[in-house]
């Protein structure tokens, strides 16, 4: 092993820059390890533990940076060590980099692209509010991809944006598609004549895929965020998307996604898609939700027949909602059930997308009764996880990025003795896990190894929100699950329905199929 | 030399009675990062200046436009007068900005047991607490608490002072979150005459000046404040919510911030 070392004198770079470093030159071919800490007395005293204390790292002071580097050979080391400089360089403020600046602030930003029209923001929620307005400001429409924004402070920018003739999406955007540009979490989809204005992230692509599946593009998406059909944010961004859909000509049918709005607000709504006179579909996502036809708009009860429906009204065709599309599905219940022993009757779902959790609990909970959900609270044997919120987020990517809580939770299902079902979702899509399927499948096969080794089966059911042109590759996604033994339905609310059936048994497959369709 | 006429629009109180109390102080620019610039004035002493938003540290100012910042390079002259701060190309009045108690001082926090929930979950802390060094140093810190015992305790801080990754090194960052706890729950151990003195003169040798100002604050009770808002909580999920945005700061500054917090609550508790 060889070892060489840079030492600055002087050097601030933030904590950021400094781990970015070490990581970089830690996957370099042929370094073993690289040390990249201040010259601080401990600090010298961690170098010798670890064998790295050069004479060279013992010459630097508290506010010097130590770069020590050991690697396979002397070239290595010191090509290493020489990367130092260029590395901080990236990350440094941009009079350091020279070249094109790179904006620090949305009026920076306007400056070097005077034709943008529209700011994407994702900083931490408490800086959003403050960027949010600048941009608005600044006359761009705003994707808030941030959270936690103030109540307060979402209604004032819509209040602002609305004045200045703008769309504020969001906060809590996670998908958005403007002019066939997919923005945020969004899956490669075609356009199309279907405008979409979204509650919700998952929901959207969802539908979008569903659409996609069946040859049918989006014109635009607008995100609204979560609160946007509260009493008090009253629905200003539903509003405003649906009047520019309405005007849009390339938008031909309307499609609206979320959760069920307050009464005034649906009533809004409700009026605004009538004068509009576009076919619309309205899909907010609540219990009691029954299908039904007024005039040219269609209500429904999940995000799959929202895709159904619009494509069959586009299509000038009769449709019906239906519990499962996929074959012999009373058949791979049937098995399924098979392999469970008399004590194995729960479901355990485990979300990466909010509202493909909360479409799951809903059905969940009409087939099986009461689920326990850290998306409502409530108690019951089934449980449903929305992965994605706040308590297991901390420090940690969203599970559609980082799959490392799913996993856990994964490997620890197949301990549990009384579950039948593991129902999950994979997210495919820009911004998502290059391999999500991958990222889960070894878990999956390992938790089945552990209920087997204990005398029990264990289903998992799934379905995968993706098209065939996303990064990920919808066909590849699928065989990798069901290379783990996992049912794949064409979509969420399927899989819940099948995951009901296999804990269920008979009663809930004669709610879903009738006591004569099982054959 | 106020080329560029901006404000501050948000100041810790304490850096504010030092500017109103030292017209005429000059310092230089010690530091200057993607999205923050540091100022050291002749006393050693630093004042950091950030863009719009809350405060990330106990000595620092935020700027009605982040862009203003662009204007300091290092090691220029910056001085304080008639309520604004000059330096080549900016002026920067705090007149109009908002005052912000950054001391811990005062009322006990409304909720204790909020600050256990998103303590539960702890994000991964930089490894060098996890080296034979750190865990030494933490265990003795937290030895120090658990039985008031003045001694060790000085023993684990002084350990923890300038070990580890981060221009803050994680040691400090621990090291700043105990503290935080400390102050919020019992203050006993920490204000028994000398205790305070015997850490900060270790600071002063064995840290980086950046880390030293924050370890100098937090004796004093003074914290950034994504680090009160932890401590301020009135609910879990609120409290879940601050130690969410405390982690995502820095490299793992937060995170190990947030285990200072979490050994000084077991350790108390103990």
């Amino acid at each position: 092993m060889a070892q060489a070392t840079v030492v600055t004198r002087g050097a601030y770079h933030d904590s950021v820059a400094l781990l970015t470093l070490a990581r970089a030159l830690r996957a370099r071919p042929g370094v073993r390890e690289a040390a990249v800490v201040m010259g601080t007395p401990a600090n010298h005293d961690l170098l010798a533990q670890a064998g790295l204390l050069t004479d060279l790292a013992r010459t630097a002071t508290a506010n010097d940076l130590i770069v020590v580097v050991e690697a396979e050979t002397a070239a290595g080391a010191e090509a290493a060590a020489g990367a130092t400089a260029p590395l901080l360089a990236e990350g440094a403020p941009r009079e350091a980099r020279g070249g094109r600046a790179r904006p620090r602030t949305i009026a920076g930003a306007v400056r070097q692209m005077p034709d943008a029209n529209l700011a994407l923001i994702s900083v931490p929620g408490a800086f959003a509010a403050a960027e949010a307005r600048a941009a608005l400001e600044a006359g761009l429409h705003v994707v808030l991809f941030s959270d936690n924004v103030a109540l307060a402070d979402e209604i004032a920018l819509k209040r602002q944006a609305l004045a200045q003739g703008l769309l504020l999406m969001g906060p809590d955007c996670g998908t958005a598609y403007v002019a066939g540009v997919p923005l945020g979490f969004a899956n490669v989809v075609p356009r199309g004549p279907v405008g979409l204005v979204a509650a919700s992230g998952t929901g959207l692509q969802q539908v979008a895929t569903q659409l996609a599946g069946r040859g049918r593009g989006v014109s635009h998406a607008i995100g609204v965020g979560g609160r946007d059909m509260s009493e008090a944010v009253g629905g200003l961004m539903t509003l405003a998307g649906l009047e520019r859909l309405g005007d849009d000509a390339g938008t031909e049918l309307i499609v609206v996604i979320g959760k069920p709005p307050a009464p005034a607000v649906g009533e809004r709504v409700r009026a605004a898609l009538a004068e509009i006179g576009k076919p619309a579909v309205v899909c907010l996502l609540g219990r009691d939700v029954t299908t039904r036809t007024d005039g040219a708009v269609t209500t429904v009860a999940t995000l799959e027949d929202a895709a159904l429906a619009a494509d069959a009204a586009l299509g000038h065709a009769a449709w019906q909602p239906r519990p499962f599309s996929a074959p012999d599905v009373a058949g791979r219940i049937a098995e399924a059930r098979r392999a469970l022993d008399a004590g194995q009757s729960t479901v355990l779902g485990l979300f990466a997308g909010g509202t493909l959790a909360h479409e799951s609990l809903l059905i969940l909970e009409a087939l099986l009764g009461p689920v326990a959900s850290n998306l409502t609270g409530g108690r019951g044997r089934h449980r449903v996880l929305d992965l994605g919120a706040d308590a297991f987020t901390i420090a940690r990517a969203h599970p559609m990025l980082d799959p490392t809580i799913r996993v856990e939770m994964t490997g620890r299902a197949g301990e549990q003795a009384d579950l039948a079902v593991l129902l999950l979702d994979v997210v495919l899509g820009h911004g998502a896990a290059a391999d999500p399927a991958g990222d889960v499948a070894p878990t999956i096969e390992a938790a089945r190894a552990t209920a087997r080794a204990a005398g029990r089966g264990l289903a998992v059911v799934a379905s995968v929100v993706g098209t065939a042109g996303d990064p990920q590759g919808l066909a590849a996604q699928v065989a990798r699950l069901e290379a783990a033994g996992v049912w794949v339905l064409p979509s969420n609310a399927q899989a819940a329905r099948a995951a009901a059936a296999i804990a269920g048994g008979e009663p809930v497959l004669d709610r879903l199929l009738g006591p004569g369709a099982r054959g | 030399m106020s080329g560029r006429r901006g404000c501050l629009v948000r100041l810790s109180a304490h850096l504010a009675r030092r500017l109103e109390w030292t017209e005429g102080a000059r310092g230089r620019v010690h530091s200057v990062f993607a999205r923050a610039v540091n100022v050291q004035w002749r006393d050693g002493r630093l004042l950091a200046l950030h863009g719009p938003g809350p405060l990330l540290a106990p000595f620092a100012a935020a700027v009605d436009d982040e862009a203003r910042l662009g204007a300091l390079r290092p090691d220029m002259i910056v001085t304080v007068e008639s309520g604004r701060l000059l330096a080549p190309g900016l002026g920067l009045s705090w007149q109009g900005a908002q005052r912000v108690d950054c001391a811990l001082a005062g009322p006990r926090p409304c909720c204790a047991g909020a600050f256990a929930a998103p303590a539960g979950a702890l994000p991964p802390h930089a490894p060098g607490l996890d080296s034979p060094l750190g865990r030494d140093a933490r265990a003795a810190l937290a030895a120090g608490i658990a039985e008031r015992d003045p001694t060790r305790l000085m023993a684990g801080a002084r350990a923890l002072l300038g070990l580890g990754e981060g221009l803050t090194p994680a040691g400090d960052d621990c090291l700043v979150g105990a503290l935080a706890v400390l102050h919020a729950f019992d203050a006993s151990v920490i204000t028994l005459p000398g205790i305070a003195a015997a850490i900060a003169a270790d600071a002063e040798a064995r840290t980086t000046t950046i880390a030293r100002e924050f370890v100098l604050h937090a004796l004093a009770g003074r914290f950034s404040e994504p680090v009160l808002a932890v401590l301020r909580a009135r609910s879990r999920d609120e409290a879940g919510r601050a130690a969410a945005r405390l982690a995502a700061s820095g490299g793992t500054s937060g995170a190990d911030t947030l285990h200072g917090m979490r050994l000084a609550w077991d350790a108390l508790a103990a």
